[in-house]
C-alpha cells in the first residue's frame, strides 16, 4: 500500500515537473526569439530613422521594414502557445 | 477594376497663336497628363517653348501671397472652404486689396522681428550682469584705473593672493565669481595664481550703477517687449481671421496662372507651331478632343499614338469608391504598372478581415471607430483622411470579429464564442474550455495557403500580361512550379500526419506519390526559369507559417487585456468593495487608473500590431508572389479649385 502511494505521488510529481518544463520551454521560445528580433531590428530601426529624417515620405516604408524581423518572435510565440495549450 | 484606368496617348500640334486657348482648355478639363518634352541635340528643328508673358507677374504676386501666408501661419491645406470666391473678384482684389494687406503684414512682421532682436539684447545684457550682481560693487568702480589692474571672472574655488589686494569672492552664481584688484606691478604674478585655479575672465559690462538694479531693469524691459510682441501677434492673428479666405483664394488662382503660363516650357516648339505629347484617360478623351476643336475653331492637329512601353504610361487607379482609400496603402508600396493587375480591391477586402482577426474585440473596435471618425475633423490632408477611412473599415471588422469571438476589452460577452474561443484562463474566472489555439492556428494556415495560392495565380496572369514569347511561358511555368511545390509538400504532410480540419490522407499511399510528383515537377519548373531560385524554396514554408501571426498577435493582445482586467479588477477593486475603508478607496482609484492605462496601451498596441502585421502579410507574403509595381503617377495638367470659381 505504502509503495503504491509513493509511486502515485511520484507520477504526479513527474507530471507536474513536465508541465513546468514545458512552461519553461514556452518562456525560452518567446524570450530568445524576442532577443533575436531585437537584434535584427536594431540595425533596421537605426537605418529607418535615418532614412525618415532625410525624407518624411519614407515613414510608412521604414515602419514596415522595421517590423519584418517580427516574424521571428511570432514563430516563438506560436511555439509557446502550442506548448501551453 | 483590377486593372488601372485605360489611357490614350495623344499628340497635339497647333499654331503658336492658339497656345493660350489650348492651354486654358486643357487646364480647365484637368485630364491631360503632359509628357515633358526633352530636346535631343540631333534635332535642332524643335526647341523648348517660352513661358507666356504673364508668367513673371503671376509668379511674383504668388511669392508675395505665399510670404503673407507664411507670416500669418496660414496653410491652404488646413483652411476650411466657406464660400467659393468668383475668380474675377479675386483678380480685382489682387490689384486693390493685396498691396494693402501685404504692407500691413510686412510692417507687423518687421516690427515683430525688431522687437524680438531688442528683447534678445536685453536678455543678453541681463545674463552678462548676473555674475556681477553677486559682488557688492557698482559697475563704475571696475574701470578707469591707471595704477591698478582689475580681474573679473569665473573660478573653480576661492584663492589666497599673497600681494596687497582687494578681493571679492562669491559662490552664489554658477561657476563662482571672483573680483581681484591689484597694483599693476603684481599683475602677472596674480594672473598666474588665478589661472592655476581655473580662472576664466569675463568682461565688465559697459554700464553704470548697481549691477543687480541694472539687471532687474533689463529683465523688466524684456518683459515689456514680450507684451508688445504678443500684441503684434494678436494683430497678425487678426489678419489671418479677416483675410485667410481671400489669401488662399489668391494662392489658388495665382498658382493656376503660373502653371498655365509655364506650360509651354513642357512643349516642343518650332518657329510657328508647337507640339505636345500626353495621356488622357480613355473614357474622357472624346470630350476634351471636342472641346479643343471648338476652342481653336479647328486650327489644331491631334493624332493618337500607339502605346509603346508599359512603364511610360501614367497610372491612375480605377476602383469602386469603398476601395479607393486603400490606394494609399498601395502607393506606400508601389503604384501598379499599366498592364499589370491592380490588387487594390483585394487588399481593401482582405486587409480589414486580417485586422479584425487579430484585434477581434468589440471594445477596442468601438474605440478605434470613434477615434477614426473623431480625428476626421482635425486631419485635413488627403493621405490622413484616407488612412482614417481604412482604419474605420478595419475597426468595423474588428467589432464584427469581436462579436464572433465574444470579446469586450478582454471580458467575455454574454454569449459563448460563435467561432473558436480565444479566452485564456487568466485570473480566477477560468471558464469554458480555454482557447482553441490549435484550431485557430489551422484556420490561419489555411488562410495563408489560400492567400499565397491566389498570389501565385495572379502571378501567372501577370506574367502573361507583362512578358512576351518564351519569357512569358517560362515565367508562367515557374509560378505553376511554386504552386506545385507548395501543394506537393502539403499532400505529403497530410498523408503522414492527420491534422484537425485539414484533409486526412494517411490511408492513401497514392497521395504520397502525387505529392512527390508535384514537388519534383515544381522544382524543375522553378529551376527552368532560374536555377538560383531553388535556394528560395524554404520561403514556401516560412511564408505559409507566417500567417500564424493572425492568431499569435491576437492572442497576445487578448492576454494583455485579461491581465490588465485581472490586476485592476480582480486584485485591486473587487476585494476592496467587500468592506470599504479609506485605504480601500485609494486602492480602488489606483485600480481604475491601472485599468484605463492598461487598456489605452493595449489599444495602441492593437492598432500597431493589427495594422502593421496585416499590411505586412500583404506586402511581404502576398505581393512578392505576383506584384511588380513601379508605375508612374497620373498627374493631370489642371487643378480642382477649392476656393475659387470661374
Amino acid at each position: 500500500m505504502v509503495d503504491f502511494g509513493t509511486a502515485e505521488l511520484t507520477l504526479e510529481m513527474i507530471q507536474a515537473s513536465q508541465v513546468g518544463m514545458s512552461a519553461v520551454g514556452a518562456g525560452l521560445a518567446v524570450g530568445l526569439t524576442g532577443v533575436g528580433t531585437g537584434l535584427a531590428e536594431m540595425g533596421i530601426g537605426a537605418a529607418a530613422v535615418g532614412a525618415t529624417a532625410e525624407n518624411r515620405d519614407m515613414f510608412g516604408l521604414a515602419l514596415l521594414f522595421t517590423v519584418i524581423p517580427e516574424t521571428i518572435v511570432i514563430f516563438g510565440l506560436v511555439v509557446a502557445l502550442l506548448l501551453l495549450f | 477594376m483590377l486593372r488601372p484606368e485605360r489611357m490614350r496617348r495623344l499628340l497635339i500640334a497647333a499654331p503658336k497663336g492658339e497656345i493660350d486657348a489650348i492651354i486654358r482648355e486643357l487646364y480647365r478639363h484637368n485630364v491631360y497628363h503632359i509628357e515633358d518634352f526633352v530636346p535631343e541635340s540631333s534635332s535642332e528643328a524643335l526647341s523648348i517653348g517660352h513661358p507666356l508673358p504673364e508668367a513673371s507677374d503671376a509668379a511674383s504676386a504668388l511669392i508675395k501671397v505665399r510670404a503673407i501666408e507664411n507670416a500669418c501661419g496660414i496653410d491652404p491645406e488646413n483652411v476650411d472652404v466657406k464660400t467659393k470666391l468668383p475668380a474675377s473678384k479675386v483678380r480685382e482684389m489682387i490689384r486693390t486689396d493685396l498691396p494693402v494687406i501685404q504692407k500691413e503684414a510686412e510692417d507687423l512682421v518687421g516690427s515683430r522681428s525688431r522687437l524680438e532682436a531688442r528683447q534678445k539684447e536685453h536678455e543678453q545684457r541681463a545674463r552678462e550682469l548676473e555674475p556681477f550682481a553677486a559682488v557688492p560693487l557698482d559697475l563704475e568702480f571696475y574701470r578707469g584705473y591707471t595704477r591698478f589692474t582689475v580681474f573679473t571672472g569665473h573660478i573653480t574655488h576661492d584663492v589666497e593672493i599673497d600681494v596687497p589686494n582687494e578681493k571679492y569672492f562669491s559662490d552664489k552664481v554658477v561657476g563662482n565669481m571672483i573680483v581681484v584688484v591689484v597694483q599693476n606691478e603684481h599683475r602677472e604674478q596674480v594672473e598666474r595664481t588665478l589661472l592655476d585655479a581655473g580662472f576664466q575672465a569675463i568682461p565688465v559690462p559697459e554700464e553704470t550703477g548697481a549691477p543687480a538694479d541694472r539687471m532687474k531693469a533689463h529683465l523688466e524691459e524684456a518683459r515689456g517687449i514680450e507684451g508688445e510682441i504678443s500684441a503684434i501677434n494678436g494683430k497678425i492673428a487678426g489678419i489671418r481671421e479677416r483675410h485667410a479666405d481671400f489669401l488662399v483664394a489668391c494662392d489658388e488662382l495665382l498658382t493656376a496662372d503660373v502653371e498655365r503660363a509655364e506650360a509651354p516650357l513642357r512643349f516642343a516648339t518650332t518657329e510657328e507651331t508647337f507640339i505636345t505629347e500626353g495621356w488622357v484617360p480613355e473614357d474622357r478623351a472624346d470630350r476634351i478632343l471636342d472641346a479643343l476643336e471648338k476652342a481653336t475653331n479647328g486650327k489644331i492637329y491631334i493624332e493618337e499614338l500607339e502605346i509603346e512601353e508599359d512603364t511610360s504610361v501614367p497610372v491612375e487607379y480605377e476602383n469602386p469608391s469603398f476601395a479607393s482609400p486603400t490606394q494609399m496603402l498601395m502607393d506606400i508600396y508601389a503604384r501598379p504598372r499599366y498592364s499589370e493587375i491592380d490588387p487594390t480591391l483585394m487588399v481593401a477586402i482582405v486587409f480589414p478581415i486580417f485586422f479584425g482577426m487579430i484585434l477581434g474585440d468589440v471594445g477596442y473596435g468601438a474605440v478605434l471607430l470613434a477615434l477614426s471618425l473623431g480625428l476626421r475633423k482635425f486631419l485635413k490632408g488627403e493621405g490622413g483622411r484616407n488612412l482614417l477611412k481604412v482604419l474605420s473599415y478595419a475597426s468595423i471588422s474588428s467589432i464584427v470579429f469581436g462579436v464572433l469571438y465574444s470579446e469586450f476589452l478582454g471580458f467575455s460577452l454574454p454569449w459563448e464564442p460563435l467561432v473558436f474561443s480565444r479566452h485564456l484562463n487568466i485570473g480566477g474566472h477560468a471558464g469554458g474550455h480555454g482557447p482553441q489555439v490549435v484550431e485557430l492556428m489551422v484556420i490561419a494556415i489555411w488562410i495563408g495557403i489560400l492567400h499565397i495560392t491566389l498570389g501565385r495565380i495572379l502571378g501567372i496572369l501577370n506574367a502573361r500580361r507583362l512578358y512576351h514569347g518564351r519569357h512569358a511561358t517560362k515565367a508562367v511555368i515557374s509560378h505553376a512550379g511554386w504552386l506545385g511545390v507548395m501543394w506537393g509538400i502539403l499532400l505529403i504532410i497530410w498523408s503522414f500526419f492527420p491534422i484537425p480540419m485539414m484533409l486526412d490522407l494517411t490511408g492513401f499511399p497514392v497521395a504520397i506519390a502525387v505529392g512527390v510528383v508535384l514537388l519534383v515537377a515544381g522544382v524543375i519548373g522553378i529551376a527552368q526559369e532560374n536555377a538560383l531560385e531553388i535556394v528560395e524554396l524554404p520561403t514556401i514554408v516560412s511564408h505559409v507559417l507566417s500567417y500564424a501571426r493572425l492568431v499569435a498577435v491576437g492572442l497576445s493582445s487578448v492576454a494583455i487585456a485579461m491581465v490588465v482586467n485581472y490586476i485592476s479588477i480582480g486584485m485591486m477593486i473587487e476585494p476592496q468593495l467587500e468592506a470599504i475603508t479609506p485605504v480601500g478607496v485609494i486602492l480602488i482609484i489606483v485600480g481604475i487608473l491601472v485599468f484605463l492605462m492598461g487598456h489605452v496601451l493595449n489599444t495602441a498596441l492593437g492598432l500597431l500590431g493589427g495594422g502593421l502585421h496585416s499590411i505586412r502579410l500583404h506586402y511581404v507574403e502576398f505581393f512578392t508572389k505576383f506584384y511588380k509595381g513601379g508605375g508612374k503617377k497620373y498627374n493631370p495638367f489642371g487643378m480642382i479649385s477649392k476656393f475659387t470659381e470661374e
